[in-house]
């Protein structure tokens, strides 16, 4: 175990190995199993949601149907893929912090962070369109091109998720600007020190797992 | 010791790149892949096997992620055996509630439901608006548009 934290690089400033750690290899673990426990609580979050999805379907099947075909099934699909990409750039960030071009590593971020906001500028494109025809949950619900029952129920959850979904979208954007602002100031991102980039990166790909689901629940009934 | 030995492993696994950027780029590709099937198949509307296929199809796409950028192809035990146990109590909290519907007292599901005999008027509620949940609008805020209520 010494060996292995002499290997790791000893004389550098960063990243500081904490006391109780026997090595940065188990420091790092402890770090990535955290991130791990965290994202479980985030899953199971989430759940919470697509049960509530599961039981309202399995009562409503055709509210459901009618009400995801009056969604843009095109802004849907622009977002899927604005957010498999910016995954993508997000996952770079890491690749490239590992080598430690800290350069490559803000610019990745950078574009994460452009996606994420084309990605909330659609939404709210979706959003404002359904407080104009009254497609909304629960007894805001005022569209008189489906009327069935169980159709509000669908806006409800369609909302309940995808403002969740949003919030975290907005969460990860702050937690990836901390890194791409460290990139590019103290640009010490180096293969002993990426657990920042690379556990925001984490975050974030759960945001796109979430969207993942969530998109062919609500789009695609 | 154990503990120690699976750091060691993880941080090789995540540090020697056995690859370059290009995996990534490949999953990336894949993912657009799938989408486009999602989408597509999606658009069928295929009554029976339409949500067990989106599912699979999105199934696999989460795993591509999950393995491949969100690297639990490279950890160990421990940061897999937090997730399985996560998809575990999903499957669980999904299963449950689903199988208490299915197997409830017809009476004892929402009125208009498939699961129900009853309307929402049966209960007392509205039969214009109480029965889908919302409010249509009144005549007069939005009369031209929304034209006169249904007979």
């Amino acid at each position: 175990m010494q060996s292995s934290s002499h290997a790791a690089g000893g004389t550098l400033p960063v990243p500081r190995l904490a006391g109780h750690f026997a090595s940065l290899e188990v420091q790092n673990h402890a770090a990535r199993l955290g991130m791990w426990l965290f994202l479980a609580t985030e899953i199971l979050l989430f759940a919470g949601l697509f049960i509530c999805y599961g039981v309202y379907r399995f009562l409503f099947p055709e509210a459901w149907a009618a009400a995801s075909r009056s969604l843009d099934l095109t802004m849907g699909t622009i977002n899927t893929v604005v957010l498999i990409t910016s995954s993508l750039t997000a996952a770079l960030a890491v690749h490239y912090a590992k080598e430690g071009k800290n350069k490559m590593v803000a610019v990745q971020i950078a574009l994460t962070l452009v996606m994420a906001i084309g990605f909330l500028v659609i939404k709210y494109f979706e959003y404002h369109h359904k407080f104009e025809i009254g497609t909304l949950p629960g007894r805001f619900y005022s569209y008189e091109g489906i009327q069935l029952p169980g159709v509000p129920m669908y806006f409800t959850v369609y909302f309940c998720s995808t403002a969740l979904h949003g919030l975290h979208v907005v969460i990860g954007m702050v937690v990836l600007a901390f890194s791409m602002v460290r990139a590019l100031k103290k640009a010490d991102f180096g293969p002993n020190n990426y657990t920042m980039v690379e556990l925001g990166s984490m975050y974030w790909h759960l945001v796109d797992l979430v969207w993942i689901f969530l998109f062919p629940m609500l789009y695609l009934v | 010791m154990a503990i120690a030995n699976e750091s060691r492993q993880e941080e090789q696994n995540m540090r020697e790149e056995h690859h370059g950027a290009g995996r990534y780029w490949l999953i990336w590709v894949l993912l657009l892949v799938l989408t486009a099937v999602t989408v597509v198949t999606g658009r069928i509307h295929i009554p029976t096997w339409g949500l067990v296929l989106a599912l699979v199809v999105a199934t696999t796409k989460g795993t591509l992620v999950l393995l491949y950028f969100m690297h639990l192809i490279d950890h160990r035990g421990a940061n897999r055996l937090v997730f399985a146990v996560s998809i575990l109590f999903v499957v669980l909290m999904l299963a449950i509630p689903l199988v208490d519907l299915g197997t409830r007292y017809r009476g004892a599901t929402p009125p208009g439901s498939t699961m129900s005999d009853m309307q929402a008027i049966d209960i007392g509620a509205d039969a214009q608006e109480g029965r889908y949940g919302g409010g249509l609008r009144k005549e007069g805020k939005m009369g031209e548009e929304s034209g006169a209520p249904r007979q």
